[in-house]
């Protein structure tokens, strides 16, 4: 094993013992040696495999993928570790949001260090996910992961948040059963574990046992799906999203939807089939797009709403990530729809945990989540002590690049994504979807509207002081959504550097400021306006009352997950 | 080689149904392991197709089964323990929170709360 293989385990094994060391420190020292060992471990277990990443980058560039196999078996016996572009895109993916939403909790909670040791085994999983080659392998990380997010759910001890995570762990943890048994019978079939193995058979074996392999691929695909929450697996969703601590909420939206969507690229790689999943797929997430939209419109509770509007973002990621995969990833289109999805999962995951994070702050300063009601919501922030309005304007920021408004950086990834669709099904009900995000978001955004009833000035000297953190964080976020706008292009060259085609994609910036593009956002923003009046105006309530009642209960979140599965195996079989 | 399939294949037919069906919380914990129990078992049955020993080399020792599915199971088996844990320690939390273990009356009850 040479150095830079050796280096490969950094981003897995450095997290992993800094949340030991940390967990050590809490049982064993005072609370101020807690507090250092917290400040350190999040420094050797987030900043050094950053780092350490960033230094493969030119590698990964110039020499493509590294390969390592754990415990220097050989590559048949042993568990493969292959480290691409894609793994080092994920894992930049969720260091960057788990640092700003670690910071923000470090005075609004949970600030406890077995909060910052979960958030570390979690991105130890995550980098695990992103470079595993094995099936097996895959299923424990993706169950690591798992059982962090459900202890991160239920760190907010309120009832309804229990329930939320018992909900997910029991659908999460029934579907990963039947992705056992999707990874035993192409085990059964194919004798190995190993994506690249279990490829090399599937090729051999031709168009023999087509329908079995064809199921075992959706019992494989479906679990993991629901990890996305793609419709109809996306029940779970909206109660674990919304009733968790803000932090939290921010990187379940930000950082876990979109990992286990970019893990499957390599799993579907194993077989011709792979394509016409994606395709199925890629018409699942442009449903979802417009459905999850119409659903937030509805909603009354600010949290609800974003997680609703978490479902239809990534369900954009999606269509373009299952057009991608059905295009195939050696052609210069495939490569160009992945760049774009990824690159919408980045900004989304930026501007979602800004907007979970302003929101959080701002309905907690008003004691209210009720959109309708809450209003004045900067005065109040005024209150608890804020000088300057910038959770305020870091919304807006957030809300600016979700309806996609240059020059942040939702205006590009979408444009990016759009242009790459034109011409599919896809790219009218993402535009009509586009529209929707417009309106729910004016109506979000009245929480900072003045109240008309007056509110109370506290007098200077009694207000509390304003936690630093939660600015920081905010303005982290916040400006690394305006660099992601304003570099876009350099940003979209770096994401096709790393990934797998010998084609560059080259963009120029005139690319997305041409007319065509800025009369489409403004006619969006221009129907998003009317939309929102539409919605507001008696009729409209009554229709969104109605969407506002559509939400599952235990055992439709299973009905999902047959109704899923034994859709995508009946397309399967059909083709 | 087919009754036992069959039963397996009643096991989780069983411990699904129980999921989706049970309105009591632990039955529903239950019947998540029963479905794990009952992947485990496929796994082990399948892997003894061929050979009989079981796979501790030693002297004297061959004709062992396929050691792989063995190996997959432990792990499988440590996880199903640590999230059966984890959602008997919600299912306390619940019924802190709501004075049920029924799962409609539980749904009920935060409802109103909200």
């Amino acid at each position: 094993m040479n150095q830079q293989q050796a280096l490969l385990f950094a981003p897995i094994y450095l997290p992993l013992l800094s949340s030991a060391l940390i967990l050590l420190c809490k049982e064993f020292f005072t609370n101020k040696v807690r507090r250092v060992a917290e400040y350190f471990g999040m420094i050797i277990g987030m900043g050094l495999p950053l780092v350490v990443v960033f230094s493969l980058f030119g590698h990964i560039q110039t020499h493509g993928a590294l390969e390592t196999v754990i415990g220097s078996w050989t590559k048949e016996i042993g568990i493969v570790y292959r480290f691409d572009g894609l793994s080092l895109l994920m894992i930049v993916l969720a260091i960057t949001i788990t640092l700003p939403a670690w910071i923000y909790s470090r005075k609004v909670g949970p600030a406890h260090s077995s909060f910052t040791a979960l958030l570390l085994i979690q991105n130890s999983s995550i980098a695990a996910i992103s470079m595993t080659g094995d099936l097996f392998n895959l299923f424990v990380c993706l169950e690591v992961m798992g059982v962090v997010a459900y202890v991160l759910i239920a760190s907010n001890q309120k009832g309804g948040a229990v329930f939320a995570t018992f909900s997910y762990l029991m659908i999460s943890s029934s579907a990963m059963v039947f992705f056992l048994l999707g990874t035993f019978s192409l085990y059964r079939l194919t004798g190995s574990l190993s994506y690249a193995g279990i490829a090399e058979s599937l090729a051999l074996l031709g168009s023999k046992d087509k329908a079995l392999v064809a199921a075992s691929l959706s019992l494989i695909v479906v679990p993991v799906l629901l990890r996305v929450a793609v419709m109809p697996l996306s029940l779970w969703l909206v109660d674990a999203h919304s009733r968790a601590p803000h932090a939290v909420s921010a990187i379940l939206s930000g950082v876990l939807l979109k990992i286990p969507l970019f893990a499957l690229v390599r799993v579907l790689a194993i077989s011709e089939l792979g394509g016409s999943i994606g395709l199925a797929i890629s018409y699942a997430g442009a449903i979802t797009a417009l459905f999850g939209v119409l659903l937030a419109l509805a909603q009354s509770d600010g949290k609800r709403l974003l997680a609703y509007h978490s479902i239809s973002q990534i369900g954009y990621v999606v269509s373009a990530w299952g057009l991608a995969l059905a295009q195939g990833l050696h052609t210069s289109a495939g490569i160009l729809l992945l760049a774009a999805s990824f690159f919408h999962a980045f900004s989304h995951a930026l501007f979602k945990a800004l907007l979970f994070l302003s929101v959080g702050t701002a309905t907690d300063a008003g004691a209210s989540r009720n959109v309708y009601t809450l209003r004045g919501a900067n005065r109040m922030l005024q209150n608890q002590g804020e000088k300057l309005p910038l959770t305020m304007i870091c919304f807006f920021v957030g809300a600016l690049s979700i309806t996609a408004i240059p020059p942040f950086n939702g205006y590009f990834s979408k444009t990016l994504l759009t242009y790459s669709l034109k011409g599919t099904l896809h790219y009218n009900l993402l535009t009509i979807a586009g529209v929707g995000t417009v309106a729910s978001f004016i109506k979000l955004s009245r929480i900072f509207l003045p109240s008309k009833n007056t509110i109370e000035k506290v007098d200077r000297n009694l207000r509390p002081t304003f936690p630093f953190t939660i600015h920081l964080a905010l303005v982290i976020l916040a400006t690394l959504c305006l660099i992601t706008g304003l570099f876009a292009q350099q940003v979209i060259q770096c994401i096709g550097s790393v990934l797998p085609g010998k084609e560059q994609i080259i963009f120029e910036n005139t690319f997305f400021y041409t007319a065509e593009n800025l009369t489409k956002t403004f006619w969006t923003v221009a129907s998003g306006i009317v939309l929102f009046f539409l919605a507001i105006s008696k009729p409209g309530k009554r229709v969104l009352s109605v969407l506002k009642q559509l939400k599952g209960g235990f055992s439709d979140l299973f009905l999902g997950f047959a109704v899923a599965l034994s859709a995508l195996m009946g397309y399967l079989l059909l083709v | 080689m087919i009754i036992e399939r069959v039963l397996i294949f009643l096991l989780f037919m069983a411990g699904f149904s129980a999921i989706v069906g049970m309105k009591n919380i632990i039955k529903k914990v239950f019947a998540l392991n029963l479905i794990n129990a009952a992947t485990v078992l496929l796994f082990i049955l399948e892997g003894s197709r061929i050979g009989e020993q079981a796979p501790i080399l030693g002297e004297g020792v061959h004709s062992i089964v396929d050691p792989i599915p063995q190996a997959l199971m432990l792990t499988a088996i440590v996880i199903g323990v640590c999230v059966t844990a984890l959602s008997l320690a919600l299912a306390v939390r619940l019924y802190k929170a709501t004075g049920s273990l029924d799962i409609e009356i539980i749904t009920e009850r935060l409802e109103r709360e909200h």
